[in-house]
């Protein structure tokens, strides 16, 4: 785990050792910028402010260093990650049933055992992954980015804390000695394996050196059944005493109450009482073995006797001065005392306890794992977690989390921080996920339990979680281009925009989907995907949005031309339809949208050569005051050609008169000064020729409209059978 | 910490400034060689290539900072030109069309393959000194942005028209030297909460070796221009938004060798006030005065240090704000900056809310001048980079107390020809 206080130093260095002037005296210095992708940072040396005039030579080269405050997470670590984050949120759901039906429900029995089965959960996948990560660890050298012994740790400080803190409910006021005993020898076993191999297979193992600390390290580990065996090894030792002894220690060591074994604590604290005395009568027995039968030439047996039956007796200078001896730690002694010293030892009586044995033998500092160890024992979480969270920032969240749900740890936030405990260290962790970017969706998960600061932080990072709209395209520009671009027109809201939609909607964060949704609607129009962009702009009701996309696609039509114009509008008309259905849609910008679509219309007629439709089309869309004004003239001159139609005549009188009116408009505003308003998309359709260019080609709409006049005055009714047709076709 | 990529050279000149844009995806780089390049990763891997590349500016440019994409892809870039110029990225298909070619003219395109181009939208050229600093707007206030120049001026430009990106108003330019403070009340507290840190001065017995080598180069220096005065070289020009939406358009910014920040609220009904000075000199009696600048602004009086950099932090639902501050004396501190109470004052006599700060932390690790301060995305961790060529970063405790947390070098390790035959191998790797 990377500690926090720590130091990098990146590569190539640009100050060699010792040459830290040169690099002052050059005018540079250092500056650097954060990602917001991820815990990282570019670090870059620059010219100091207001030095502009410093010019190095062109043939230094100039790094961008990039750092990162985590490593992000293996494979095996992202598993990890990923399984625990279940157990979380299943945590998470019980704390949030618990605000709905009140304190008392989250203290209740029901809810006790679910805390308890999730407690043991997180044990069993630390304890998993412990077991994974030492054997694939074996296998390749150093490609686990956590060693097999950094889950273990995990493993040993959750175990405690689930013995100590989420014992069985009923049980928390429970003598704990047994469990804890269990916890060391599951955890810390001694001795080992190989000794008691190495002994059971000789003659004589007394006269082996490791035989006497092998039998006083399974009495005091309560490893009855090893200790039988080897005191009955004794039965062919040369002295009497001792073999009588050890006969009679046997069925001692086998018949130690176990609180597990009686139903009341009354019963099991009688037959401790009872069994005690057995070992008083051992103790006098012993005591009456003369001093020369003592020795056996190798060993000073009975020595090594009176400890072993000490141990049973609880005798705490015993205990203490034989785990001295064997280079066991505090733990040891601690965890043996609640089993012989003090059979009913309480788990709130544990730290007193604690504390004495830490004066003589105190935890390691440079271990963090002991020093959790230590301050679960002392019955101090918010200590524990604090060496928790130099361990693994996950430990702390995760432990902390369970504090908070057994009241462990204070809820009241910090006055300064207004964060309380847990949210602290389940935000640190959130943090350290951070810097995978991958894992956003467990990390905002982990942020959205921590009040409000934690959803603010989560709404940051989801906002800044790439949409990938375009990476397809750019990234790959091969076959990688047309599959993007498949999944874009299938209309379906693509992989990540999709997922954090849906996490928007989860945690119900409409301002960060509506941002998200804006940036989309951006990103497609500049993919000129206009019909998505819409969509976006309408999810995010950012109706001024929508009428800058109908914009980009009306600008279409004057770079591209009415052919590239029509293949747009088809991509945005079908949702024209949607939108008039929803109640909330602005009508300004829906406005635009239809002029966009009918003036596609247009064109589509005129390329179809349906003139008659298209003239009606475009009168129509001045009558309807669809057009804006500033598209009046670019009409007027679509008119045109079709008012210089060689056959019929395409425009009533009345019709051609509307065209006239606009076109009078149009020039007398653009006389006035309003050419910018009137003009200004003609203008940008015509190119470079600037007001002369486009006041130009509108005398040409009013010759062509003057000859029309022309016309209709000599056919005189032909405006009017036109007229009668169209009504007709209505009708 | 742990050294995840490099780019061995990214310009031919000293780089300016760097900046990541909204998703960490793209950087955007710029140089005293007045060009901008713009560099997008290859996740696959993490090397960072070149898309873009062109010049900018006449001049070097100081500053850059990317729009909300909501707005499209759009850079700001401030130079000692003394302008400000928009870019636009757009794609290749329109850059056939004849308006799109304002960059292009001239600016040989990079390695990009001809994808896409960056089109020059807009020049502001009011400032009427140097440019050094220019950031956008919270994108909930729209497309603005705000630019501070060695003319002591802050300017606001609002984009009139977000389709063409062409007409920028200013909306406001304030003198931050002189702008006054919100009402004659005095709406400055300054308290000094627990420093975490002993001050210690720069001509202190601690001053490193690195403090030392830069009191000497920075006489040489000076004596080296005489035509420029000590304030162009001497003096810091910052600024940095509220990211908060919920205050209104605020904005912290400093000039010149003040030593001090100033907390500007914005207003489309007012003039720009000060609602409150960060001044962290020990306040001699009477102080502050209106507007709290008269003593430093109007002479060269080199008592007060430079701010160099101003950050304001994402406030993440906090109850106050926090803004970091770097300067030339060598100190990066961290304001907790309380609002204005909502409810009316009882007993107030009808004066307007004051805003509130105190000094958080205050560190002089860097023994140097500060360059920059920034924040993360969620205010939760500081860094700052000095003159004595390391960036260092800054976390809260549980008790809410800043304490480092890591810092970074550029100094070769003492002990690491090992570190650095691997770290070699990595690079080649790459």
């Amino acid at each position: 785990m990377s500690s926090t206080d720590h130091h990098l130093n990146l590569f190539p260095p640009l100050i060699q050792v010792g040459h830290a002037e040169q690099f002052i005296q050059s005018g540079k210095t250092i500056l650097s910028t954060q990602s917001p992708l991820n815990q990282s940072y570019a670090v870059f040396p620059s010219a100091r402010k207001g030095t502009p005039s410093i010019k190095v030579s062109g043939a230094e080269e100039q790094p961008i260093f990039f750092a990162s405050s985590e490593t992000s997470p293996s494979s095996e670590r992202r598993l990890f990650i990923g399984d625990t984050s279940i157990i979380f949120a299943a945590l998470q759901n019980l704390t949030n049933t618990a605000q709905s039906r009140g304190q008392e429900w989250l203290h209740s029995q029901e809810t006790h055992n679910v805390i308890r089965k999730l407690t043991l959960d997180y044990v069993n996948f630390a304890r998993e992954c412990w077991i994974h990560t030492s054997q694939t660890s074996v296998q390749s050298q150093g490609s686990s980015q956590f060693s097999g012994d950094h889950y273990r740790s995990l493993y040993t400080c959750l175990a405690l804390f689930a013995v100590l803190y989420v014992p069985e409910y009923g049980y928390e006021d429970a003598p704990v000695g047994d469990d804890l005993m269990e916890w060391l020898n599951v955890h810390f076993i001694e001795p080992s394996t190989e000794e008691g191999d190495h002994l059971s297979g000789l003659d004589h193992p007394w006269e082996d050196e490791t035989f006497w600390p092998y039998l006083v390290r399974v009495t005091l580990r309560g490893l009855s059944k090893a200790a039988t065996f080897f005191l009955a090894t004794l039965s062919s030792h040369p002295s009497d005493n001792l073999r009588r002894l050890a006969q009679q220690l046997s069925p001692l060591l086998q018949s130690q109450p176990r609180l597990q074994s009686f139903e009341a604590e009354r019963d099991f604290a009688y037959a401790s009482h009872r069994w005690k005395d057995k070992v008083k009568a051992l103790r006098i027995e012993l005591d009456s073995v003369s001093e020369s039968d003592r020795h056996d030439g190798i060993e000073n047996w009975w020595d090594r006797l009176s400890d072993i039956v000490g141990i049973l007796e609880g005798r705490s200078e015993v205990i203490r001065r034989v785990c001295e001896d064997l280079g066991a730690d505090w733990r040891e002694i601690s965890v043996s005392w609640g089993v012989f010293a003090d059979a009913r030892l309480r788990r709130q009586d544990l730290p007193e306890v604690v504390s004495q044995v830490l004066d003589d033998m105190p935890q390691d500092p440079t271990n963090l794992e002991d020093m959790v160890h230590a301050a679960l024992f002392s019955g101090d979480p918010t200590k524990a977690l604090s060496h928790a969270a130099q361990l693994d920032p996950w430990l702390a969240a995760h432990m902390a989390d369970l504090m908070q749900a057994l009241s462990l740890i204070e809820k009241d936030p910090n006055e300064d921080s207004g964060l309380n405990i847990r949210d602290f260290y389940v935000l640190g962790y959130a943090q350290y996920l951070h810097a995978d970017p991958a894992l956003w969706r467990i990390t905002v998960a982990y942020m959205f339990s921590c009040g409000e600061t934690g959803v603010r932080s989560a709404d940051e990072v989801l906002m800044h979680v790439p949409l990938k709209l375009r990476s397809v395209g750019s990234t790959t520009h091969g076959q990688g281009e047309q599959n993007g671009a498949g999944n874009l027109k299938s209309g379906d809201l693509a992989g990540v925009v999709k997922d954090i939609n849906a996490t928007c909607y989860e945690y119900q964060r409409e301002e960060v989907r509506r941002t998200i949704c804006r940036i989309a609607a951006q990103t497609f129009v500049q993919e000129k995907e206009y019909g998505l962009a819409l969509s976006y702009s309408s999810s995010a009701e950012d109706w001024p949005g929508l009428g800058r996309v109908v914009d980009r696609v009306l600008q279409e039509y004057i770079t591209a031309g009415p052919e590239q114009f029509t293949r747009y509008v088809a991509g945005i008309a079908p949702s024209l339809q949607a939108l008039r259905m929803q109640s909330g849609a602005q009508g300004i910008f829906i406005h635009r949208l239809m002029f966009a679509v009918r003036y596609a219309e247009f064109h589509q007629r005129l390329c179809n050569q349906d003139l008659q439709d298209a003239a009606w089309d475009l009168v129509s869309m001045f009558q309807d005051g669809l057009a804006p004004k500033s598209w009046w003239a670019v009409l007027l001159c679509d008119s045109q050609p079709l008012l210089q139609h060689d056959g019929t005549l395409l425009f009533t009188y009345a019709s051609a008169c509307i065209l006239l009116q606009h076109l009078e408009e149009v020039i007398a505003r653009t006389d006035q000064g309003s050419c910018d308003e009137y003009l200004r998309i003609l203008m940008s359709k015509l190119g470079s020729g600037g007001t002369t260019d486009a006041l130009h080609a509108l005398q040409g709409v009013r010759l062509a409209l003057a000859k029309y006049f022309a016309r209709c005055t000599m056919i005189g009714t032909g405006g009017k059978q036109i007229l009668e047709r169209k009504f007709i076709a209505a009708v | 910490m742990i050294q995840t990529g490099l780019i061995q050279s990214a310009h031919n000149d000293l780089l300016t400034d760097v900046a990541y844009d909204f998703y960490g995806l793209r950087l955007a780089t710029c140089s005293l060689d007045q060009r901008i390049k713009v560099w997008q990763v290859d996740e696959s891997n993490g090397n960072w290539n070149v898309e873009d590349d062109w010049k900018a500016h006449d001049a070097t440019v100081s500053k850059i900072s990317w729009a909300h994409p909501e707005f499209g892809t759009i850079l700001a870039s401030a130079s000692f030109d003394r302008t400000v110029k928009i870019w636009e990225q757009t794609s290749f298909a329109s850059t056939a069309d004849s308006q799109t070619n304002g960059a292009g003219a001239g600016s040989p395109q990079a390695a990009s393959g001809g994808s896409s181009r960056w089109v020059e939208r807009a020049v502001l050229v009011d400032a009427r000194g140097t440019v050094r600093a220019v950031e956008f707007a919270p994108h909930h206030f729209g497309l603005k942005l705000a630019t501070v120049s060695s003319d002591n001026n802050v300017r606001i430009y609002e984009c009139l028209e977000q389709s063409s990106l062409a007409t920028w108003q200013l909306s406001e330019e304030v003198d931050v030297s002189t702008l006054p403070s919100i009402s004659l009340s005095s709406s400055y507290s300054v308290a000094f909460a627990t420093p975490t840190q002993t001050s210690a001065t720069l001509e202190g017995a601690s001053a490193t070796l690195v403090a030392q080598a830069l009191q000497q180069s920075q006489n040489p220096t000076n004596q080296g221009r005489p035509g420029m005065g000590n304030r162009e070289a001497d003096g810091g020009w910052c600024i940095s938004w509220c990211k908060d939406r919920y205050w209104g358009e605020i904005l912290a910014a400093g000039c010149g060798i003040t030593g001090a920040i100033k907390i500007i609220q914005l207003s489309p009904s007012r003039r720009p006030t000060t609602l409150l000075t960060l001044d962290p000199s020990p306040s001699p009696a009477g102080l502050p005065a209106e507007g709290g600048t008269s003593l430093a602004s109007d002479g060269d009086t080199p008592t007060a240090f430079a701010i160099t950099s101003v950050a304001w932090a994402p406030s993440c639902g906090r109850s106050y704000h926090l803004i970091a501050t770097g300067g030339r004396d060598g100190h990066v501190r961290i304001w907790r900056v309380k609002p204005a109470e909502e409810e009316p004052d009882v007993e107030g006599e009808g004066s307007d809310p004051k805003w509130s700060a105190s000094v958080v932390a205050d560190f002089d690790h860097h023994k140097s001048a500060v360059g920059r301060v920034e924040w993360n995305i969620t205010g939760t961790v500081l860094s700052s980079a000095g003159n004595d060529g390391r960036v260092r970063l800054w976390k809260a405790t549980i008790g809410n107390v800043w304490r480092p947390a890591g810092s970074i070098g550029v100094e070769q390790s003492e002990d690491a020809q090992d570190a650095d035959v691997s770290m070699d191998e990595n690079a080649a790797a790459e």
